[in-house]
């Protein structure tokens, strides 16, 4: 197994940017991701998520910047893929080859893997590898790339987008891939749609929009830039306004009914806190944005009924 | 919707009624689209070749003696290679005798690829599952592009038609030519259709569609070979193409015949349609292996296990075909030294030295370069279209540079095309000897090697193509075997400048083994195949890759 320095990122970009003829792809993107770490990557389809995933592979050329995998460059995939493991979105393999077939294949060319472990993984992810891959569905074959890649011992695991075709149970078992690999010390770029399961395995998030980065920080950090709802049950009406609105950070007040009112909150609570001191509360519930509130706030879509799409990739 | 408008009683939500004519208008369009660069292309050389060759005939006609003419008529080996030759003193008689089976051919091959790759090609891939989520049924989309590839046919029929009746020749034999040439098409269309329904995959599907026409050109040429075997005519359309005998017999029963061949087909790949599931068929190989019944563990056991199949499905016409040139060796020469004036005009249509038995096999082994330049070519695409369909996108994250796995990949293919050669050398060395023919291997050997240099440059073009072109990897990569070919032939028969003629990479082979190597020639080629293929490899390492 390749020894793989610690002080040097496991995935740095800087200033990449792709254009395809008119289209910027991706446009001066810059990001480290230190190794040990599990990152999501996020954003809406056609973001450039997995055009960045192809450049950080070397299958695409940056039209600009570079990008390294622990500090080899991304285009010298001899040496910077001794250090990683990849799933595509979209697996494709050939037909005619049998699951166990490219899993030997993957295993014999890759950068070495965990036979014992694959075994396993194989059972987990209640994969038949004696199959031809024709006969394979989407999730099938990407369960294959799953359990190549989950076995191999590559210290930067690339996954793009990894259970787009899984049902919850594999979820699941994708999702306790994750915190072994973590629990290994292997670093994991996750690219994903599934805003649960980024807040279930991810330490770090990247929120990718048209091409531009436009937040990278740590989940609780996010949540701290944003608002978070508090719903405030009163015992007895209270004078107008209770004196809420001038409040710093406090904004969408609203009184549900006289004795039931809710606000959204930017910032420290302490000022509100002082000011609920003054009223009669029965009852008071913060609640931390989703990650999907979060994610929705910085695409705009700040309206109505969004709530309720539950965990729905958005297509 | 306008507010105006009231909604008819039987409107869906979206106020739209779904009726069977849009949704089937839309599929045929979609058909029409796939198939149309492709007709084109067929039609202007199904149109062009024939009439050029008959304007070409004004100027050989006088010089065909009677005596020549007869023999040419009853000799085996003339009848097997070139068609029973009739009415060769009449522009269309010769015109048809010369291209009839090559472009017959060509028109029907043609058909059946495009068949199975608009049919079971887009299945495979899934596409259909969008198509027949709509109103459209199966059979229905099926038929209505089966319909489009059958129309795309008659009209390459009529274009022929109309070429050879512009060039002069009588309309009765240019309107049956071209009615069998077009019915060559539809039984071509038609066989892919019906092998599209039998496999499941594409490439199984083309193979088989082609093999039987294949099979049924050899079929031709042994019924006329062998007189004894000319019921076998029946079974062909080439064979059906030389008892009609345009511009001679005229006669309209065989182009009956192969209107019932195309009917029984079609009806064929419908009812098998009709009965199988989207994305299977009857001949489906099992999906469950037998645990760890074979291994996989590197790259070059990959790139043969690539090139196995195909390397097994073109030897396999290959050995047919040079087989039976080796066996015919001996009447063919026999036949070329008792008429001189033959073999003169032979050698203006690109066979020179047709007189021993090695200059005869030397002329023959330079077609060996278009079946084989063909080869190297399509596994190019192949690698072309795995890039586009995303196989390659797991092999080139594991550590693989891009020009590892194409360069092994090459050296498969080579070892395929020097397989290939060496199995036309070695059937034609067993045909010659079973007949008597003095030809030692070592003679039949050198002569396939010879033209691998041509294959090379094949094999150049198509990695060029890939690194920049990757959309027309085939077409660039036949194009200096067929093209260089056409061009040598056309050069030669309308007597070309030296420098035109020059461009054919088969002006620089020497007659191999009927004279000794023409080195620099060879060099050249490889020169010239080294430098495209190391300049694709280059472009191929830089380029995005697509998919």
């Amino acid at each position: 197994m390749p020894t793989s320095p610690t002080a040097v990122p496991a995935l740095r970009a800087e200033h990449l940017s792709k254009r395809f003829s008119r289209t910027v792809a991706v446009d001066d993107l810059s990001l480290s991701v230190p190794p040990g770490e599990v990152f999501g990557f996020l954003g809406p389809n056609g973001a450039g998520k997995s055009t960045t995933i192809r450049m950080a592979l070397g299958l695409l050329r940056p039209s600009g910047g570079h990008v390294e995998v622990f500090g080899v460059p991304a285009h010298d995939v001899g040496r910077a893929h001794r250090h990683l493991a990849y799933v595509p979105a979209d697996v494709a393999l050939w037909p005619a080859l049998t699951g166990r077939e490219c899993l030997d294949l993957l295993a014999c060319v890759g950068p070495g893997t965990d036979l014992a472990y694959r075994a396993e993984l194989l059972e987990r992810f209640a994969l038949d590898p004696d199959r031809r891959a024709r006969t394979y569905s989407t999730g099938n074959r990407q369960k294959v790339a799953l359990v190549a890649a989950f076995a191999t011992r590559a210290p930067l695991l690339v996954l793009d987008e990894p259970t787009s075709g899984l049902d919850p149970l594999m979820e699941r078992e994708f999702r306790r891939c994750v915190a072994e690999a973590a629990g290994r010390g292997q670093t994991v770029f996750l690219s994903s749609h599934q805003l649960a399961e980024v807040e279930a395995v991810c330490a770090r998030v990247g929120i990718l929009r048209q091409g531009r980065l436009v937040e990278v920080a740590g989940l609780p950090e996010l949540r701290r830039l944003r608002r978070s709802e508090i719903s405030v049950t009163l015992a007895r009406p209270a004078a107008a306004g209770a004196g809420l609105s001038g409040v710093d950070g406090v904004a969408d007040l609203r009184w549900s009914s006289p004795l039931e009112l809710t606000m959204t909150l930017a910032g420290p609570p302490a000022p509100v806190l002082r000011a609920l001191a003054d009223l009669d509360v029965v009852a008071l519930d913060v609640r931390e944005p989703s990650l999907e509130e979060l994610f929705l706030d910085f695409y705009g879509d700040t309206g109505g009924d969004h709530r309720s799409a539950g965990e729905e990739v958005w297509a | 919707m306008t507010t105006g408008t009231a909604p008819a009683p039987t409107a869906s939500a979206a106020g739209w009624t779904p009726e069977p004519g849009p949704a089937g208008r839309a599929v045929t369009a979609l058909a029409v689209r796939s198939v149309r660069r492709g007709a084109v292309l067929v039609t202007a050389v199904a149109a062009g070749m024939p009439a050029l060759v008959a304007v070409q005939h004004r100027q050989l006609d006088q010089e065909l003696a009677g005596a020549s003419l007869a023999a040419l008529g009853e000799n085996p080996a003339i009848r097997t290679l070139f068609g029973p030759p009739v009415a060769l003193d009449d522009p269309g008689g010769f015109t048809v005798w010369r291209t009839g089976t090559a472009i017959a051919v060509l028109v029907g091959v043609w058909a059946a690829l495009a068949a199975t790759r608009v049919t079971r090609g887009e299945e495979e891939t899934g596409r259909w599952d969008l198509l027949l989520a709509g109103p459209s049924r199966l059979p229905a989309v099926l038929l209505r592009h089966l319909a489009v590839l059958l129309g795309a046919s008659s009209l390459v029929g009529v274009a022929t038609a109309a070429g050879l009746v512009l060039a002069g020749t009588a309309t009765t034999g240019a309107v049956l030519f071209g009615a069998l040439i077009g019915g060559t098409g539809m039984v071509g269309a038609a066989l892919g259709a019906l092998a599209a329904q039998l496999l499941a995959e594409r490439r199984a599907a083309a193979g088989l569609a082609v093999g039987v026409l294949l099979a049924g050109l050899l079929a031709r040429m042994v019924a006329d070979g062998v007189p004894a075997l000319g019921w076998l005519h029946w079974l062909s359309p080439f064979g059906l193409l030389g008892r009609s005998a345009p511009f001679a017999a005229d006669r309209v029963l065989p182009l009956v015949v192969l209107a019932a061949a195309v009917a029984v087909l079609v009806a064929a790949a419908a009812t098998v349609c009709a009965r199988r599931d989207v994305g299977s068929g009857p001949w489906r190989r099992p999906g469950a292996v037998r645990p760890g019944a074979r291994r996989l563990r590197s790259l070059p056991g990959l790139a043969a296990r690539r090139t196995g199949r195909p390397v097994l499905g073109w030897g396999a016409a290959v050995v047919a075909y040079f087989l039976l040139i080796g066996l015919l060796a001996t009447t063919m020469t026999d036949f070329l030294t008792e008429n001189p004036r033959f073999a003169e005009l032979a050698a203006q249509a690109g066979f020179a030295e047709l007189g021993s038995v090695r200059g005869y096999v030397a002329s023959l082994f330079t077609l060996l370069a278009l079946p084989v330049g063909a080869f190297v070519a399509s596994r190019v695409a192949a690698t072309a279209a795995d890039e586009v369909a995303g196989r390659l996108t797991l092999l080139y994250s594991l550590p693989v540079r891009r020009v590892r796995w194409l360069a092994t990949e090459l050296t498969g293919v080579a070892a395929g095309a020097v397989v290939l050669a060496g199995a036309a050398g070695l059937a034609t060395w067993l045909g010659a000897t079973w007949v008597g023919a003095d030809l030692s291997a070592g003679a039949a050997l050198a002569g396939v090697l010879n033209v691998l240099p041509v294959v090379a440059v094949c094999l150049g073009a198509a990695v060029a193509a890939l690194a920049w072109a990757p959309a027309a990897v085939l077409p660039l990569g036949v194009l200096p075997a067929a093209g260089g070919y056409l061009l040598l032939v056309l050069a030669d028969t309308l007597s070309w400048p030296g420098w035109v003629r020059g461009l054919s990479p088969f002006a620089h082979l020497a007659a191999v083994p009927a004279g000794p190597v023409d080195v620099p020639g060879l060099a050249g080629l490889l020169a010239v195949a080294a430098a495209l293929i190391a300049g694709g490899l280059a472009g191929y390492r830089h380029r995005d890759l697509r998919g």
